[in-house]
């Protein structure tokens, strides 16, 4: 911008102004397209195509490439109808047509009528090439792909450190499972040399501690921005990652060489972080739930044995109970008996050895010794004596426990210990409280074995009569 | 005799399936019950602690190899959705 065009900066404004022709964007464009038009009414043109896709107008937008240029086209509906082939990326076209200029855009494009493909792109060759060289040998089988933890302890990403993909990554996975533990190589995703970096960065991070699944992948892009994970480096570096590699590479359409090495294809980044782990509220839900049928089951288990004992219990033929009992009691004895036995014999043994000492030391007449060494014998019959006792007590004490535990199960089992069941004189309910009870009132009581009335002398409802112990 | 170790998560939590299946549908002994029961339980301590012992963490991986804290440029994102 210059301030000679403003008028007061005009050093001369009685001077004629020079005649200028000022056009306006729309006239010049509009002039531009007609002379487009008219030079180039129908052209043939060979490339590669690129970006092709229908709108919903049913037009198909693309992108003709070769190495020096790009030509932007459209193909309207009416003339796409009548293709023989589907117009996909990488393909080798001539397109015939005219060249138009958009207006709106101030962009000029091909006017595509007829379309004719010229065997494979050259990126498409060799991705056809790789693809078909690496299911030979086998890197695309089912077989080896291995699950992923359904806990990873951390998480490896391996896309550029500022593309979206990253973003979209975290921000899934903060939601998800917020204490997730995130171990990023950045690299680039696109571009000469790239493949090697992302290979690299793929290396690398197999090699942090506690990395237990990698998510390799960037955003969608054109069939040039994703060749990177077409490349045969990349593909060999998921197939050798040690853990579990997910592919998120963001192109629907488009399935890459990584996606087929890879243990799983994502469709998209933010997909990847939706597969790599769970809900961490739903991991929580899985366990509590689980352990509370656990602990249902085992209350089951019990509630069910408590039943069958008191059916058992509560039959006539309660006898089995106590019959059981006397069977403990009479292997208790035996056990008893056998142990006397075997400390006798211990003890006949010692008195032999002693027998023979004193044999040997008769000779020598060591009275003194003789003496110590009896009242030796005779301490050790008593310890014996007293370990007989103790284990003989110990076995009908258990025996004795074993029954109290079988009885405490029964309701009525408190009285046997001593409990008792204070009721009204009707028996019609339980006295629970001192104060409803007056002197002179009657109340009956069952005891463990039995039962008895009584008359209510005193009442103390706040606890024990003063003086009583 | 049951082995107490416990390998993984994923351990964890297909032998807690495995022992509500079989406190569920076996006829054990009550013994037997008891000690499944208190396995399970070890398992789902353990699955809670796994769950709240991976850090809230960001790093990033440099060319040497070393982990370094990612900036707060990527390690706030997402922290407004949090409520």
């Amino acid at each position: 911008m210059t301030h000679s065009g403003l008028p007061f900066d005009d050093p001369e404004p009685l001077a004629p102004a020079p005649v200028r022709r000022v056009l306006s964007v729309g006239e010049l464009t509009a002039t531009l397209r007609t002379l487009v038009e008219s030079e180039f009414h129908e052209v043939w043109v060979e490339g590669e195509l690129s970006g092709a896709r229908v709108w919903n107008t049913g037009h198909l937008y693309f992108t003709l490439k070769d190495a020096q240029a790009q030509l932007k086209g459209v193909m309207f509906r009416s003339s796409l109808r009548l293709l023989k082939f589907t117009p996909e990326d990488g393909a080798r076209v001539v397109a015939r047509g005219r060249l138009s200029v958009y207006d709106p855009r101030g962009e000029y494009q091909l006017v595509c009528e007829h379309m004719e493909p010229r065997g494979l792109g050259a990126l498409q060759l060799a991705y056809e090439q790789l693809r078909k060289r690496l299911a030979a040998e086998g890197l695309f089988d089912q077989a080896r792909k291995r699950p992923l933890p359904s806990l990873p302890r951390r998480i490896g990403i391996v896309t550029s450190r500022d593309g979206a993909a990253l973003r979209d990554i975290i921000r899934v996975l903060r939601r998800r499972y917020p204490n997730a533990h995130l171990v990023i190589a950045p690299t680039r995703v696109q571009g000469e040399g790239s493949a090697a970096e992302i290979a690299r960065a793929l290396r690398l991070i197999c090699t942090v501690a506690g990395v237990d699944v990698v998510i390799a992948g960037r955003g969608g892009g054109s069939i040039e921005d994703l060749w990177a994970f077409n490349e045969e480096i990349v593909a060999r570096a998921i197939a050798s990652c040690p853990v579990p590699v997910i592919s998120a590479v963001g192109h629907e359409s488009d399935v890459t060489i990584a996606d087929f090495v890879a243990d799983l294809r994502a469709p998209t980044p933010s997909a990847a972080a939706e597969i790599v782990v769970g809900r961490k509220d739903e991991f929580v839900g899985q366990i509590d739930a689980l352990h509370g049928r656990a602990r249902a089951a085992l209350r089951n288990a019990m509630q069910q044995r408590l039943t069958r004992l008191h059916y058992v219990a509560g039959r006539p033929a309660f006898a089995g109970l106590p019959g059981r009992l006397a069977f403990r009691q009479r292997h208790v004895m035996e056990l008893a008996a056998s142990l006397r036995a075997s400390a006798t014999s211990a003890l006949t043994a010692r008195r032999r050895r002693l027998d023979t000492l004193a044999r040997a030391l008769d000779g020598h007449r060591p009275q003194e010794r003789l003496a110590r060494v009896r009242a030796s014998l005779v301490a050790l019959r008593g310890r014996l004596d007293t370990v007989i006792r103790l284990r003989q007590h110990g076995a009908q004490t258990r025996a004795r426990e074993a029954a109290a535990r079988l009885h405490a199960l029964s309701p009525l089992a408190v009285l046997g210990r001593g409990y008792a069941v204070c009721w009204n004189d009707e028996r019609t309910a339980l006295v629970r409280r001192a104060d409803r009870l007056a002197p002179g009132d009657r109340v009956r009581v069952t005891l463990g074995q039995g039962e008895i009335a009584c008359d209510v002398r005193e009442v103390y409802a706040d606890g024990r009569a003063q003086g009583d112990a | 005799m049951m082995d107490d170790t416990i390998k993984d998560f994923e351990a964890a939590i297909v032998e807690l399936a495995a022992i509500v299946k079989k406190l569920e549908d076996g006829d054990l002994a009550l013994e037997a019950s008891l000690a499944l029961y208190e396995r399970g339980v070890q398992l789902q301590r353990f699955c809670h602690e796994r769950l709240e012992a991976a850090e809230r963490r960001i790093d990033i991986l440099n060319e040497r190899g070393e982990l370094v804290p990612a900036a707060s440029v990527l390690t706030d994102i997402g922290q407004d959705e949090d409520h």
